[in-house]
This record gives C-alpha cells, structure tokens and sequence, in this order.
C-alpha cells in the first residue's frame, strides 16, 4: 500500500543519516539529558560486552579490534571482573592528511559484577580477530547439580 | 587512566544501498579512517570478528567493496547481557584516477583492515623546478 514507506529509499536513508548529524551537533550545544537515548549511548560505554551463562562458565565477549594485548588488563576480585585497556591511534607517521576519522581511540575500563561465584584460579581470556573473550569458570558450588527423581 | 574516554563505538545498522539484497542476515556499517600519505591513500577499517578467510574485497567499475562475514555465534543458553550484536560488514568506496587500481594492497590483523592504494604516478605530487631566466 505505501511502497515508499516500506522500502527504505537512498533519499530516506540519506535523511536518516542528515538527521542522525544534527541530533549529534545539537546535542553538541546542549546539556545532556539522561535517558534521553540508550543507555550505553549516553554513557558512552566501551566496549559494549556481552556475557553468556553457561551451565558452568560464564563467556563474556567484548570487540575491541585492532588492540595489542599488552594495551588490555583484565582482572578479577572477588566477584567482580575488570575490564581495562587503551586504544591507540595508529602511527600514521608525519605529513599525513585524514579524511575520515571514525575509529575511536582512548582509554576504556568497565566492571562488572557476576551473579555467581567464579574459581578465580580458572579465568582464561583468548583476543582473536579483534575479539576478546573472557571464560570465568564457575565455583563447583556454583554449578547447578542435577537431581534425578527416582520413581518408588 | 588519562581522561580522554573512548567515544561510543555505536555499530551503525545501515543497511547498504548497493549490496545485493538477496544476502541473508545483518550487515554493519564498518567505521574507518582514512588517511593520505604523499604516495597512498590508507583506509583502515574496524571489523572485529572477521577471519581472513571470510573477507571479502571487490574491485568493480572503480567501486572498492569489502565484505567481512561473521560466521553466527553459537547460540548461548542465556544471555545475562546483550549489549552488542554480531553480524557481517558492508562498505564500498568510489575510487577515482588519483589510484592505481593494480597496486591495491590489503591486511587483516586483529579485526582491523587495512587498505592501502597507492597513488596512480600522475597523483603524487611533483616538485616542478623552475629555472630562473
């Protein structure tokens, strides 16, 4: 009925991206109003994780492409994980002009409390491809015991 | 800690124009940089998640594609936080004269692309002596 509507046009998606700027040069000039967009947005949390729960591990993944793994320290105490690193601008060397600048660069650090207790002795975190993933190994008081129920 | 925070890395979920859309499954718009050197121009591109293998560069009409597949994650039994989403990446350049199209080079390490295109002889700028009269 509205094929305009339903197929996002160039001209659509162009005046999505033209509103997106101004939003973002407005807001530029104005105080910032919490809640007023996602919360990680307003927060301007990196890296943005996810965190899995598996029977007996905790898997919490975060993209951080481009890092060194000696610009990342992950630590754990008590029953909190701590994220820490810094990204930094490549060397592009002198006598270099940008054209496009999106890739952000900076420190981060992000916690995060686990709802189980974690063996801090079995905390393993592998980078692959631009990807770290951090495996956090339940305590074996922490994994669900399965109980059968035996018929009389 | 210096002060300086990281700016959001916001995924942007365009979906792109000319990408055929037969394909299947999410395409993110990778945030880049580029950059120009007296003899290249340098396109770096942040696609986390991308094997070498599954990466793709297309070079067609003077229209340099790159298509980096994520394969799907495995599903997990429960997601305790879900703050990013995976999916593959999408994004084409126009390139003009100024590049020599035969002498583009590419490296993926650690989730970051990097393109260099070297400047077409004509491109890179010449000092022009001048002999006094």
């Amino acid at each position: 009925m509205y094929p305009w509507f339903s197929r996002r046009s160039s001209f659509r998606h162009e005046m999505d991206r033209l509103r997106r700027e101004m939003d973002d040069l407005v807001s530029l000039f104005t105080p910032r109003r919490p809640w007023s967009g996602p919360l990680w947005r307003e927060m301007q949390l990196f890296p943005l994780l996810n965190v899995a729960e598996k029977a007996d591990s905790f898997v919490v993944t975060a993209e951080i492409p481009g890092m060194k793994t000696d610009d990342l320290e992950i630590k754990f105490e008590g029953d909190t994980l701590t994220l820490k690193g810094e990204r930094k601008p490549e060397e592009a060397g002198e006598d270099v002009s940008y054209h496009r600048r999106e890739r952000a660069v900076g420190a981060f650090q992000r916690s995060l409390t686990l709802p189980a207790k974690v063996d801090s002795e079995r905390v393993s975190a592998i980078y692959r491809n631009g990807v770290l993933t951090i495996t956090l190994e339940k305590e074996k008081s922490a994994v669900p015991k399965q109980i059968t129920v035996k018929p009389e | 800690m210096s002060n300086q925070e990281v700016q959001l890395s916001e995924k942007q979920n365009e979906p792109a124009e000319t990408v055929e859309l037969t394909r299947e499954g999410l395409y993110f718009t990778p945030a880049v940089d580029i950059y120009e050197t007296p003899n290249e121009l340098v396109v770096l591109a942040d696609m986390p998640g991308v094997r070498v293998e599954d990466l793709d560069i297309d070079l067609k009409d003077d229209t340099l594609s790159i298509i980096g597949k994520v394969p799907d994650p495995e599903q997990a039994e429960c997601f305790l936080l879900n703050e990013y989403r995976t999916g593959s990446y999408f994004r084409s350049f126009r390139l003009t004269d100024a590049v020599d199209q035969g002498r583009i080079s590419a490296a993926l390490a650690d989730g970051v692309l990097k393109l260099k295109l070297p400047k077409a002889a004509k491109a890179v700028p010449r000092k022009i002596p001048i002999s006094g009269g």
